[in-house]
């Protein structure tokens, strides 16, 4: 068990974000999408690729054939990095990599850290997964985390009561915060209704056409380093990760687990209590949300509500940016379009954004703090792989 | 983790094949006996349980001493989730019946449940394993109502 808060000293910070616009099969390849992120790094932190000694990404699936992605990838950006991380773990990837980026830091391995997630699947697929999916998943007809997460869904109305209506809310929450991103995926920029989810098709049943993301290509990233170094330099508005806890292959070894309940049950509670705190003190909740239920599940299972609880929460609070608990305030991936497994950036940038006071239209009015979750890879029979929590503070 | 975009009607492809299962040293137990109709499990001895899907070390115990057991196929629907966008090599079967079954020997196993509608599939019912050969080499498991 983990249980030394190696963030409390608040000794490394984030001092600069950046993300691109979210789009569809634009023709562009993961490295070129890293360069905007890059460029737009180096321009706002008046830094050059020389300044940066330290690197981490996430795999990405459209480059994730090539075993070398990122070494190739610094020397596209012309990097000459003295910590290199790449990190596998899906859609936990990006605040697993602020995690482990702080580590070097403190261990003075390097001293600038340029976190980059980018992905690019809507135009180039070239993940082939093995292990059990070749001989026990695709001949099934499952069709993937779809199926998956229609398994959890069915599951999970076998033992509480979900109503739609307060996954539906949430979907309008996050549809309104990606009307006022304008790094949106275009199409998605109107508003829907609750009617709207309700009635959109289904895909695996009980799972509808939204309650799901939609692969996109896109990338986004930050610079870290240690704080003390971040003032010398002159950066003045900094955010703070405080707390961190992951867990991969929730109950691995229960053959029959019950598959409402993920790493998160662990990794929520355990990201408060190393910061002291309790969820209610949370200013705004950035989750990963691959899926609604994703969502509900971990507001159940970090302690923002009671087990079985979720989806009347989400119907009786105001999710927006001055609401009770402002959830995905630039739409989520759900609202905004899923950049591949630079996913998880996505959460993070917005938490961070909100945290400097950048988010215009959608500013969570002075947020003292936020939550960003990740998920990472489906299961075979469960519900996701990786659960992470990062608690972020100004 | 995506949903696959909508199927367009203009420029279709041809419909891929169903996948079919390429053995490996690790799993040629559990094929040959499928192609004999029946569902093998691996057993740890050590720990007295089963585990599915197959690995070639215990979940246990960590050790590779594992034996491969017929079982009888049995047991219950414990989700299932209804598919309306057909998979690879699954065009003209929707709306078909994809279920997480929990077999009699404490293990879970997904699978397609077949001779049932829809509108019948229900978390709790009692399932028996069926085979569908997709090859001369492959017999692929599904499931059925156990009446």
């Amino acid at each position: 068990m983990a249980k030394k808060n190696f963030l409390e000293k608040k000794d490394v910070c984030i001092v600069s974000y950046a993300e691109t616009k979210i789009d569809r099969t634009t023709g562009k390849t993961a490295y070129e999408l890293a360069a905007e992120v890059a460029e737009e790094l180096f321009t706002k932190t008046k830094m050059k690729p020389a300044d940066i000694d330290g690197v981490g990404f996430s795999v990405p699936i459209s480059e994730c054939s090539n075993p070398f992605w990122s070494n190739y990838a610094t020397d596209y950006l012309g990097i000459s990095p003295r910590w290199l991380q790449t990190s596998d773990l899906g859609g936990a990837s990006c605040i697993g990599n602020v995690a482990r980026g702080a580590m070097a830091l403190q261990n003075d391995i390097c001293e600038t850290v340029m976190l980059i997630g980018a992905d690019a699947p809507s135009t180039k697929w070239s993940a082939n997964y093995g292990a059990y999916r070749n001989e026990f998943w695709e001949p099934t007809g499952i069709n993937g985390p779809p199926g998956a997460f229609g398994l959890l869904y069915q599951r999970y109305m076998a033992q509480h009561d979900l109503d739609f209506r307060g996954l539906g809310a949430l979907a309008v929450a996050q549809r309104n915060g990606a009307v006022l991103n304008d790094l949106a995926y275009e199409k998605f920029r109107q508003k829907i209704t609750i009617e709207d989810y309700l009635n959109s098709r289904q895909v695996s049943s009980p799972l509808r056409l939204l309650d799901s993301v939609m692969f996109c290509d896109g990338g986004n990233g930050v610079i870290m380093m240690k704080t003390e170094r971040a003032k010398k330099l002159g950066f003045k508005n900094l955010v703070y990760p405080i707390s961190y806890s992951e867990m991969t292959n929730f109950k691995c070894a229960d053959q029959t687990p019950d598959i409402t309940e993920s790493a998160h049950s662990v990794s929520g509670p355990d990201a408060l209590q190393l910061a002291g705190m309790k969820a209610s003190d949370i200013s705004m909740f950035h989750p990963y949300d691959d899926f609604l239920i994703a969502v509900m599940l971990k507001l159940e299972q970090i302690g923002f509500c009671k087990r079985g609880e979720g989806s009347q929460f989400l119907r009786d609070t105001d999710l927006s940016p001055t609401g009770a608990l402002p959830i995905n305030t630039g739409g989520g991936q759900i609202g905004a379009g899923q950049p591949g497994l630079a996913g998880g950036g996505l959460n993070l940038v917005e938490c961070v954004r909100q945290l400097m006071g950048e988010a215009k239209g959608r500013q969570v009015p002075n947020p003292k703090n936020g939550m960003v979750t990740g998920i990472g890879v489906i299961p075979y029979g469960r519900n996701w792989g990786t659960g992470n929590v990062m608690i972020l503070s100004k | 983790m995506s949903t696959p975009a909508p199927k367009q009607a203009a420029n279709k492809p041809t419909p891929k094949p169903r996948p079919i299962p390429k053995p490996t040293a690790g799993t040629k137990y559990f094929w040959d006996a499928a192609k004999r109709g029946k569902l093998a499990l691996q057993y740890d001895p050590d720990n007295k349980s089963y585990q599915f899907w197959p690995r070639t070390i215990s979940v246990k115990t960590g050790k590779r001493n594992l034996e491969w057991r017929d079982t009888s196929g049995k047991g219950h629907v414990y989700s299932f989730t209804v598919t309306h966008v057909p998979a690879t090599g699954f065009d003209g079967k929707t709306p078909y019946i994809v279920g997480l079954i929990e077999l009699d020997e404490k293990v879970r196993i997904i699978g397609n449940v077949l001779n049932c509608k829809p509108e019948d599939v229900k978390v709790g019912m009692r399932v028996k394993v069926m085979f569908e050969k997709l090859s001369d080499d492959i017999s692929y498991f599904a499931f059925e109502p156990d009446k």
